[in-house]
């Protein structure tokens, strides 16, 4: 319990009308008299579960009171924490200006990585109070156009909300994020920059010529640091012109400001190089403090920002915790805009495919780059705007093309009430890739059983509808129609499991002991994504045949000109290699006890329900289960050829699918990965066995030799297997040190080679 | 709220037998403020004292302490409750003290509290670890419990968590493999136990 002191009460909260304030200590301290330890006076509707969520006043720990500084914004500046001029000296008012200026841009990092608006850009007092700067137009315009950009980005995420752990961005109670005039602060802004520029113009002229410009009011008063102080305003302020200028452009609905934007996110980056290059200028003026570098800093002088207090909005915004938070440095905000701009250039020059296949392989492209919320924001908006894709293509436009539905049946009109929940279905997948890549992963488990059980409502709802529109419409179209929509939503279906399957390795969700599990499912779910994009490919191309060859109508001309598709082919490589590491995985486990988990609680099975629980619940696929894992692999040996084949055969079909895909620099980077690991594997798959063979005893020879080390021993001298597994499916690839001394650490020393082209 | 969880192994700078570290159920009062300095040196979330008696006082059975020659070098606190229609154990804070880790002493509370959420019906434990907690998701993983999920900023501090899960074996598979095999001698006693809790 907290020391007794005696406070004064506080005048700044006054009383009310009816109200008084009364010191009330004798009668607590009374009660507690009367109280044991462990017992709790409360309500009926206050349980123990209520009592935690208490404060326990004057902890620091809990007590945001305790820790503030100023009881309000006025007090604070009664107290001169932010005065206007910042001094009396230009010359240190422009510095201090800058200043403030830097420290936002780290405030503002700091909130778009997922701090609170209220303890970040907010904190600057000269925010709070959008009339009070008025009278110095650079810091007035520059505050208006932060609140205003604030708000901007607030209105995108909150557009696009779709992911409840970022709620704490859109969290704006009680800021001012809507100052009085701020949607004119692009005018003002211009217009400071206009006086700036003049200035700068003026002190470069030649003494000659300074007489026409002569009228010119400096920037400040020291004519030597003149030229260097205009040029630091001048990138800051453009900066945040082309900054609001792109995110405006970018909210065009049908992606009709991309163009523009991007000319305004290049402006910004530029601006943003100037930016970096005047902390020079900065540091050296702001005398003796540049010497410990600029880690920690948030401004690039290296000084402490005059008017910022994030303790001041504690009592305005609620789930504000106690604790202080700590802003980027400046440096890591510069970064952090450099990287939302880049980011941001992508989605700008998106061409708007308007194949859904398309659409999902930008999305999954995109996430590599790890956008943050703010562009993932914009890319859901984007995407989706008024129910359409792009706000432009209706969704079942979008799923007719998907589904390679035959042109005539595009423009045909079904109003279908499943067909509708199908259509949401694809808008809720479209914002569930834009979420972060843990609650993405988290959706799309969630959503797996909704395709599932759409795709059963649509066969029955298909069989119901065509009875009755089958006097209007052909009977075989709507057959068609049926076929083409069903085996697409399996198609799509399946792609989402592989995605969230693929998601786990992103996440680190599996351990080594749980690979053989992993790829055997990602095996079993390759082949049905397979199966049903070839089907889907076969019944478009068989339609478009059919339309071609009506006369001629011949199965055998069709037979001999098929091919198979370079997409299903690629889809091959990998059914073979994740066949290959799951028979390898089953076999180390089997013969030499590695990679077994053995818990004293529970079993593999339970650990393969609890991973696939959701997938083995929307039946994908049918008919597998636990058990028809451990059949597959519990007698699966090293001396098995089939998994040595499955490597070759990866390799084979990888090399022969670089002519198809050499138009496309990722799929070819994929291939070559494919290629890699399937040589790798095969290799240390032979020298595995080869030791294996020369063994003496069983499991002996693991034991033997610097075994710990990861080397083996082995008749002829040293030798270091590795495998090669997928980390990421199927971007990047852990390699992974063969450690046979049977103690289930078979991956000691697991290192993420993201790059195999090295 | 959900609390932080940690454990971390590795370090060792005591000497000590395995057969020196005392395990004691939660007794009462007394033990609260040995578990409230515990907790407080090591983790950084603040709880109040309202948060610790939610645990002890409403599951006073699912809580340890490890003591070595009176001194109180680790503690576990855990909960036990319907989640969704399932019967599940929490564990809510766990630590040992630094000079004390890398002997199993973290294990052997996580096991006992584990045993006693099992025995009361449980159907499957969780809680949520760090990423960057090597230690605690070693030790988990070697238990048999797996990564569920990985919760995005689940901290303050910015870094993810990982919902780890252990998942018990289904109950009629479980006491009728136990009902070959040991003839049905602690099948009642399970059962009682079950329904006393749910009372």
């Amino acid at each position: 319990m907290a020391e007794k002191v005696k406070l004064p009460i506080n005048p700044s909260i006054p009383s009310g009308e009816q109200t008084v304030w009364a010191d009330i200590s004798f009668l607590l301290d009374s009660a507690c008299e009367g109280l044991r330890d462990g017992e709790l006076i409360h309500g009926e509707n206050f349980n123990l579960f209520a009592a935690m969520s208490a404060l326990e006043i004057m902890d620091p720990k809990m007590d945001s009171g305790i820790v503030r500084r100023y009881y309000s914004v006025d007090e604070a500046i009664d107290s001169g924490a932010a005065p206007i001029p910042l001094s009396s000296d230009r010359t240190l008012d422009v510095q201090c200006v800058i200043d403030i200026m830097d420290h936002l841009l780290s405030c503002e990092a700091t909130w778009h990585k997922g701090h609170s608006l209220a303890q970040t850009v907010f904190s600057c007092i000269y925010l709070l109070k959008p009339d009070r700067t008025t009278s110095h137009a650079l810091l007035h315009s520059y505050c208006r156009v932060i609140r205003a950009t604030c708000n901007l980005v607030v209105s995108v995420v909150s557009d696009a909300r779709t992911n409840e752990e970022e709620d704490l961005f859109t969290m704006t109670y009680g800021l001012p994020l809507k100052g009085d005039g701020d949607e004119k602060c692009l005018s003002m802004l211009h217009a400071v920059e206009e006086t700036i520029a003049r200035q700068l113009r003026a002190c470069k002229a030649p003494p000659s010529k300074r007489r026409v410009v002569e009228d010119m009011e400096p920037l400040q008063t020291n004519p030597d640091l003149e030229e260097e102080y205009c040029k630091a305003l001048l990138c800051r302020i453009r900066f945040r012109k082309h900054f609001f200028h792109a995110l405006t452009a970018m909210r065009r609905p049908q992606g009709r400001g991309l163009e523009l934007a991007r000319k305004h996110i290049a402006s910004c980056l530029s601006e943003l190089d100037s930016i970096l290059k005047s902390s020079k200028f900065l540091c050296s003026n702001a005398c003796g403090t540049c010497e410990d570098g600029l880690e920690d800093r948030t401004t690039a002088s290296g000084c402490q920002p005059i008017g910022f207090d994030a303790s001041l909005n504690c009592r305005l915004s609620a789930p504000t915790p106690p604790r202080a938070i700590k802003i980027l440095s400046w440096i890591k905000g510069v970064e952090y805009f450099q990287k939302l701009l880049h980011d941001l250039d992508i989605l700008c020059s998106y061409s708007l495919d308007p194949l859904l296949e398309g659409v999902l392989h930008f999305v999954i492209e995109f996430h590599k780059f790890q956008p943050d919320l703010v562009a993932r924001a914009h890319l859901q908006v984007l995407l989706i705007h008024d129910g359409k894709l792009y706000g432009r293509d209706p969704v079942f436009t979008v799923i007719s093309k998907a589904a390679a539905l035959p042109e005539v049946l595009k423009d045909y009109e079904i109003q279908n009430e499943v067909l509708g929940q199908l259509g949401q279905l694809v808008i809720n997948l479209l914002k569930i890739l834009c979420t972060n890549a843990a609650w993405q992963r988290r959706k799309l488990g969630k959503i797996l059983q909704d395709w599932r059980v759409s795709y059963m409502q649509l066969e029955l709802g298909f069989k119901k509808e065509f009875r009755e529109i089958s006097s209007t419409l052909d009977e075989n179209l709507c057959a068609k129609i049926s076929k083409h929509i069903l085996i697409w939503v399996e198609e799509q279906t399946y792609w989402i499991a592989s995605r969230f399957l693929s998601l786990g390795f992103d996440l680190e969700l599996y351990s080594p002991s749980e690979y053989c599990m992993v790829y055997w499912y990602m095996y079993v779910v390759f082949i049905r994504l397979a199966e049903k994009t070839h089907l889907k490919m076969l019944t478009s191309h068989e339609t478009g045949k059919r339309k071609a060859k009506k006369k001629k109508d011949s199965l055998k001309d069709l037979a001999r000109d098929y091919q198979i598709p370079p997409g299903v082919l690629l889809l091959q490589c990998h059914i073979y290699l994740a066949e290959a590491l799951t028979m390898m995985l089953a076999a180390l486990r089997n013969e030499h006890k590695v990679f077994t988990s053995l818990g004293p609680f529970n079993t593999e099975l339970e650990r393969f329900n609890q991973h696939f629980e959701l997938l083995q619940k929307a039946s994908i696929p049918d008919h597998m289960s636990f058990f028809s894992y451990e059949e597959s692999t519990m007698n699966t040996r090293l001396s098995n050829p089939v998994m040595l084949n499955c490597f070759k055969d990866a390799q084979r079909i990888a090399k022969e699918l670089r002519s198809s895909f050499s138009h496309d620099p990722e799929k070819m980077a994929e291939l070559r990965r494919i290629e890699q690991v399937a040589e790798h594997n095969g290799v240390a798959l032979n020298l595995i066995c080869r030791n294996s063979s020369t063994a003496s005893g069983d499991g002996e020879f693991w034991r033997s030799g610097s075994a710990r080390d990861g080397v083996l021993g082995s008749p002829d001298g040293f030798r270091r297997v590795s495998i090669w597994v997928r980390s990421t499916w199927p971007t990047g690839m852990v390699k992974s040190s063969f450690d046979g001394d049977g103690d289930g650490e078979f991956f000691r020393d697991m290192k993420v080679r993201r790059d195999l082209g090295v | 709220m959900e609390p932080a969880v940690t454990a971390k192994e590795g370090e060792m700078t005591v000497e000590l037998e395995g057969s020196e570290i005392e395990y004691v159920s939660y007794g009462g009062e007394h033990h609260l403020p040995l578990i409230m300095r515990l907790v407080d040196e090591e983790l950084s979330e603040p709880y109040s004292i309202f948060t610790y008696r939610y645990f002890v006082y409403l599951w006073p059975q699912l809580s340890f302490l490890a003591f070595h020659r009176g001194k109180c070098v680790g503690t576990i606190v855990c909960k036990m409750g319907e989640h969704r229609s399932t019967f599940r154990g929490y564990i809510a804070m766990l630590v040992v003290l630094k000079p004390y880790r890398g002997r199993g002493i973290a294990t052997e509370l996580v096991t006992r509290s584990i045993k006693v959420m099992m025995e009361s019906g449980c159907e499957e434990v969780t809680l949520e670890a760090e990423v960057t907690n090597k230690g605690a998701l070693a030790l988990y993983g070697r238990l048999g419990f797996i990564r569920a999920k990985r919760l995005f900023r689940y901290y303050l501090n910015g870094v993810d968590a990982f919902r780890l899960k252990l998942l018990f074996p289904r109950r009629e598979l479980h006491t009728s493999l136990q009902m070959m095999a040991t003839k049905n001698e602690n099948h009642e006693e399970m059962h009682l136990l079950q329904e006393n809790f749910c009372s």
